[in-house]
């Protein structure tokens, strides 16, 4: 029965193209646009660590005495904070960060110097979060000690330095100092930059930066302090730092502050160890209070700093709305489809169709407008993906259609055209057989 | 053909014009909120600036990788630039129109109690510098410029016990007193409690603030000068007023003078930025011209598929009704009066939607305005953006309403 409907869905499609034209046009453009939008969402609302983003925490203390308990605290630490944590070595895997734009000459090569971004973490940033390395690995916590000049580079950077070669052991030349390669890694993108997330609150929805790639240079941590002093970027200041750059031991917060806590158990333990410091720094004069300290898991950093970009989920909004449109669009041109069919409805049912045969043909019609539609959506979606990636955006390179966007595609199109047949559906068969006869 | 036959036949077959009124509301409640987004990203881009926008070149991120500047650094450059040939005036200034890298805002209090947010600029001369017009009171005196620096007070507070100098915009004033003369008048900063007050000596027609975001509703002009000198300071700016006639030399002088003041001390990994008026204000604006184009795509995108839909309804409306046209033509009834009588019930119809519409734009609007920080859609778009739904039904339903006109009364006779 459903080859002889979809026969006659066909004829019936065939009979009026152009009102056939409109419909899957309708379809297609409400699919293309909320596809699009919602592949976007999709691919940046995602878990940047699957499996391991439960054990991942962001502590938190208040070392600005413009603070009071019961606001947040400021969205990084300042540097002793941020040291004494850190080489408490209370957590399973603990990490400090700092980024810093950078000079990099090119030892060899006779290109000219560019500037480029640079991390500096301690080693347990790798390990922690699973950064895959092509050629070599971490260096050791020795190294971070002894403030080697080491340097771990990105998969881009190896393709443009060194043609994609195993450059472990080769040297960069950042700023005035000689580094040399002990890692290489696989491309990594991580969506959003999560360990570099900060600040959301303040940016009015404007959070495409969260979405920038990884930056390119990785050197242990006081390494990167030391060669590229002077040209640290604080978060904040209570007041400016004498001088520029250099922040060690100015008023500023500027460094995170990442740790691994594998066991549910010893999370509230670390959550009492950091709250325990801040009264601790309080006792001794540094801080003015201690009773905003926080320690929230990864997934609880993103949500709180709004990592989804205003306009990606007003976009969405507008998308979906507008696929409404065309969803009551498509009921009307339905409906007027097949009404005009009542003299063949009537035929059929005063043949011996029953109501559920006439209803079944219509919705068959309706899921084949559907699927055509769905397939021009589909194209609709990947002219959409490629707009957005000419845009300048720092997600732009991340936008792609995956499999699972790809079938919601076709199953979105198909159940919103069974859904707009639906009503168009009904009606036709609750035609009366005897009136269109009649007629005939 | 009276209202009330119309009513009674749209209230027999009620269906089809209850999804034409669906898909006007629907259409009607997007249209008038993108209508505001759109207005709200085109409200910056057509904000006078009240600079003399094609004599102003901007040099900004003079950084040092040493050590702070000086004043004295700060006023030698000053110096420099306004020594080469082509410029008429150079200002140095932290804060400058159009660049987001540096921002100094307040909040105002008038005597009145009346709050506003504001972005400050800070420079010795920036009314000549920027070509602001005066409209009332004076440019600031050089006796009453202080130094502003890191080694002086942080908060900004005048040291001194009588008020600091400022110069404000029009609509500042405006929003501050009210029809009183603004110059002369006292302002607190809320956020020093210790402040001494602000006293306002003069009032310029127009000048733009470096907060874009902020730069809708009126606010674009939610800017002050204040009386004070770059002082030491890690990162410095200047404004330079140029003759136009001699742009390319100016450009080439701006760039040596800069080398020559600064030079050795200069940070070889932030670029000086020297750039026009015209440049940077494309530069700040591209963000929202892109936004621009989306909201029309999607405009673009619902006009079509509503239009579609209220012609395509409309037409099989008609088609039904073919042999009662046909007999109203047959008993007397005109073209005309056949094609008004669709056009009335359409307009009939898409009132209806339009209403229904503007409720749901509303609420829309609140939603949005609690989760993604918009504000609150104002009363004026309803009827604007209703008004260009009824047209744009009209439009639709302009051709299936021709087609009604043209069923000829033969057609009354035919299979009676």
């Amino acid at each position: 029965m459903f080859g002889y409907y979809l026969d006659l869905a066909v004829h019936s499609l065939r009979r009026n193209k152009v009102l056939t034209a409109l419909m899957v046009l309708a379809i297609a453009v409400g699919i293309g646009a909320s596809m699009t939008t919602l592949t976007v969402v999709h691919l940046l609302s995602g878990d940047p660590l699957p499996g391991r983003s439960h054990t991942i925490f962001y502590p938190q203390v208040d070392a600005s005495p413009k603070g009071k308990d019961s606001d947040e605290p400021l969205d990084m630490l300042d540097y002793r904070s941020a040291v004494d944590l850190w080489s408490a070595r209370r957590a399973d895997r603990q990490a400090l960060l700092v980024q810093s734009q950078v000079r990099l000459n090119t030892a060899d090569a006779g290109k000219p110097a560019v500037m480029t971004m640079m991390l500096s973490a301690t080693t347990d940033f790798f390990t922690m979060f699973d950064v895959p390395f092509r050629y070599g690995g971490p260096w050791s916590e020795q190294d971070d000690a002894s403030r080697a000049r080491l340097a771990v580079i990105s998969d881009d950077l190896n393709q443009k330095l060194f043609a994609g070669g195993n450059s472990v052991g080769r040297t960069l030349r950042l700023r005035d100092s000689d580094v040399r390669i002990v890692g290489v890694l696989k491309p990594w993108r991580p969506s959003p930059q999560f360990y570099a997330v900060r600040g959301g609150r303040f940016a009015a929805g404007d959070t495409s930066d969260f979405y920038a790639r990884p930056e390119d240079v990785i050197t242990p941590f006081f390494t990167g302090l030391d060669i590229n002093d002077g040209n640290f970027q604080q978060f904040t200041c209570w007041h400016m730092p004498a001088r520029p750059g250099h922040l060690q031991d100015a008023p500023c917060v500027w460094v995170a502050l990442w740790v691994q806590i594998k066991d549910a158990a010893q999370v509230a333990a670390y959550r009492r160890f950091v709250a325990d410091y801040a009264a601790q720094q309080q006792a001794i004069g540094r801080f003015t209070h201690a009773g905003n300290t926080r320690l929230r898991d990864l997934m609880g950093w993103l949500d709180f700093n709004g990592v989804l970009p205003g306009n990606v989920r007003l976009q969405a909004w507008l998308a979906v709305a507008f696929l409404v449109i065309c969803l009551v669009n498509m009921v009307g041109l339905l409906l007027a489809k097949f009404l005009r069919r009542s003299g063949e409805i009537g035929l059929r049912r005063a043949l011996g169709a029953s109501r559920a045969a006439v209803f079944a043909q219509y919705m068959v019609e309706s899921g084949l407008i559907g699927l055509i539609g769905g397939a021009f959506g589909w194209l609709l979606t990947l002219v959409g993906l490629w707009l957005i990636r000419q845009q300048p955006v720092a997600y732009a390179d991340l936008v792609r259609l995956d499999v699972p966007m790809f079938l919601l595609t076709f199953v979105a199109a198909i159940g919103a055209s069974l859904l707009a047949g639906m009503l168009p559906a009904v009606r036709a068969c609750r035609v009366v057989p005897a009136w269109q006869l009649k007629t005939l | 053909m009276s209202l009330a036959v119309m009513l009674k036949v749209l209230r027999r077959h009620a269906l089809m014009p209850a999804l034409v009124l669906l898909q006007v509301a629907l259409a009607c409640a997007i249209l008038c909120n993108v209508l505001f987004l759109v207005w709200q990203r085109v409200q910056p881009m057509v904000a006078p600036s009240g600079l003399a926008e094609d004599e102003l070149v901007l040099v900004d991120q003079i950084t040092s990788r040493v050590r702070p500047w000086t004043g004295a650094d700060v006023r030698a450059g000053q110096l420099a630039l306004s020594r080469t040939p082509g410029v008429r005036y150079a200002s140095a200034a932290l804060g400058l129109p159009m660049i987001g890298t540096m921002m100094v805002d307040y909040t105002l209090q008038s005597p009145r109690g009346v709050k506003v947010g504001v972005n400050g600029y800070f420079g010795e001369g920036l009314v000549k510098s920027l070509g602001l017009q005066l409209v009332a009171g004076r440019d600031f005196l050089p006796s009453e410029y202080q130094e502003f620096g890191v080694n002086q007070p942080s908060s900004g507070v005048p040291d001194t016990g009588s008020t600091e100098s400022i110069i404000i915009t029009e609509s500042l004033a405006k929003q501050l007193f009210g029809d009183q003369p603004a110059v002369g008048q006292i302002l607190q900063v809320p956020d020093e409690p210790d402040g001494h007050g602000y006293q306002v000596v003069g009032v310029v027609r127009h000048l733009m603030r470096n907060q874009l975001a902020l730069a809708t509703d009126g606010r674009a002009d939610n800017t002050m000068l204040t009386a004070r000198r770059v002082g030491d300071t890690a990162m410095v700016g200047y404004a330079v007023r140029i003759d136009p006639a001699m742009r390319e030399v100016a450009l080439r002088g701006i760039r040596a003078a800069i080398n020559e003041a600064f030079g050795p001390l200069l940070s070889e990994d932030i670029p000086v930025k020297i750039t026009t008026y015209a440049e940077r204000r494309h530069d700040a604006l591209r963000g929202a011209r892109a936004a621009l184009w989306l909201f029309a795509g999607v405009t673009m995108a619902v006009i079509v598929v509503t239009a579609i839909g209220i012609m395509g309804l409309t037409g099989f409306w008609v088609q039904r009704r073919t042999r009662q046209i046909g007999i109203q033509r047959a008993l007397g009834a005109r073209r005309s009066q056949v094609l008004r009588y669709f056009m009335v019930e359409n307009l009939l119809i898409a009132g209806a939607g339009v209403l229904v519409g503007m409720a749901l734009a509303y609420v829309a609007n609140g939603v949005l305005m609690r989760h993604y920080e918009l504000p609150r859609l104002p009363w004026s778009y309803l009827p604007i953006g209703g008004a260009l739904v009824l047209l744009l039904g009209q439009l639709a339903a302009w051709s299936p309403a021709r087609r009604a006109a043209a069923v000829p009364p033969v057609v009354a006779t035919r299979s009676l």
